[in-house]
């Protein structure tokens, strides 16, 4: 499931590592395929964040990232960064004293694709156009609409989020789930969006990114993970015990959930289910795995083979 | 454009398969009728919460089956499809809930002639009179 196959990425690492103190990233290798939503999924201080700065070049690394297929070397970064929308994780201190309509005149000059009406229409959209004063004095939710319609009114190629909601009330929430999927109708986009909001994944991405402690735990297309991805709680024959099921395969976690009934995780529903059936085992009840679970699932995977 | 597709998300089919085979339905079915014309894969999948690799493959499919078309920046069309095929379709979706019927019967345990039982109840209060053997 992890060898997705595409002809383009939007964004591609090699060897990617930060070294900081107390923390490390990486090293990462990994495509993100253009013209998808790919969620990046984490922890809290997983990485995510991390990942999309390194991606931009906003925090020092070693490796290398190429954006929509240009290396991102000093020379022409700043002409690919024209070609991207990025909202950040928390607001920048230095737009404090703007009012929306100083940092979207700022963003216009930046951007060669810069369009007012679009900019305008989003302001609207997200019910964000009498926002006036200095952004520091907007609620949370406010700003965060004024900086979702700038970083999406040159209609960039890529389109970057770092947790876009945190603030939104969920009117707010809708709309931009709205303007985020018109966005990626025109088929040629690529939205990339770390979120810790498993409905937002759902209804958004097209594959998902898991990370844990730095380290990319593996890139999935959405639709196959929770197809593959249940829960079974099964009763095997009573002369047969229970030993058998750890060699069940795909099997991710089992526990007795009552005298005699085990509840499994697996990663291959399919296979584990037909086996049950083969030891004469009844399988009670089948069920979709929550993200959350999943990503659990794969920490601990991850944590025994270190 | 909507489309009644309804996902169980506990059926142990692929999503892909649940929506592709709901979708045939309604075009055998007549339901969706020649030339009409489909929701864009982005929109189909947003409406669905799939994603669009799932939705791309579904109109492939179907458009190797001659069910679907597209037309280069138009959109995805249902296709002429020829009343054999959609006669020989007619009761898919009623069998595949056949099927699910009785895998609920296996599941509580209920013997074929307790199954059988249940179905002429049914049977007995939807069509009433029919055959006029009562009394």
């Amino acid at each position: 499931m992890n060898a997705m196959v595409y002809t383009d990425a939007a964004a591609s690492l090699s060897g990617v590592a930060v070294r900081r103190d107390g923390f490390a990233f990486g090293p990462v290798d990994l495509e993100i395929p253009r013209g998808l939503v790919t969620a990046i999924v984490g922890p809290n201080g997983s990485g995510k964040s991390t990942l999309l700065r390194v991606l931009l070049k906003l925090e020092p690394c070693e490796g290398r990232v190429e954006l929509l297929g240009e290396p991102m070397d000093n020379v022409r970064d700043e002409e690919v960064k024209a070609r991207i929308g990025f909202v950040a994780e928390l607001p920048h201190a230095y737009e404090d004293a703007l009012t929306p309509e100083e940092k979207a005149k700022f963003a216009a000059n930046w951007y060669p694709g810069w369009d007012w009406e679009r900019y305008r229409k989003l302001l609207r959209s997200f019910d964000a156009d009498q926002a006036r004063g200095k952004l520091r004095k907007l609620s949370k939710g406010m700003r965060r609409k004024v900086e979702l319609a700038c970083a999406m009114a040159h209609n960039p190629e890529l389109l970057i989020l770092d947790e876009p909601s945190s603030g939104l009330d969920p009117f707010a929430w809708k709309t931009m789930l709205e303007e985020l999927h018109r966005f990626m109708e025109q088929g040629d986009r690529t939205l990339i969006i770390a979120s810790h909001i498993t409905e937002e994944v759902k209804r958004l991405a097209d594959c998902i990114l898991f990370m844990h402690r730095g380290k990319v735990l593996g890139c999935y297309e959405k639709d196959q993970l929770f197809d593959e991805w249940r829960s079974l709680v099964v009763q095997p024959a009573a002369e047969a015990g229970s030993d058998w099921l750890r060699k069940l395969p795909g099997l991710q976690g089992w526990a007795e959930a009552a005298p005699g009934l085990y509840r499994l995780e697996t990663d291959k529903a399919g296979e584990t289910q037909a086996c049950c059936q083969d030891q004469g085992c009844r399988i009670l009840s089948v069920q979709r795995m929550e993200l959350e679970d999943i990503l659990g699932c794969l920490i601990r995977r991850e944590e025994r083979t270190r | 454009m909507w489309i009644p597709i309804q996902i169980d998300e506990n059926r142990p089919e692929p999503l892909y398969h649940q929506i592709e085979s709901q979708l045939r339905g309604l075009i055998l079915n007549g339901q969706l009728e020649e030339g009409a014309l489909l929701p864009s894969i982005r929109e189909l999948a947003a409406s669905l919460k799939c994603s669009v690799i799932t939705v791309r493959r579904v109109y492939q499919d179907l458009e190797s089956e001659g069910l679907l078309r597209t037309r280069q920046g138009t959109g995805t069309f249902v296709a002429k499809v020829d009343e054999q095929a959609k006669a020989g379709h007619r009761l898919d979706r009623v069998i595949e809930a056949f099927e699910r019927a009785v895998e609920a019967g296996l599941q509580h345990r209920c013997s074929q002639e307790e199954l059988e039982a249940i179905f002429r109840d049914i049977v007995r209060k939807h069509y009433p009179q029919e055959g006029g053997e009562s009394e």
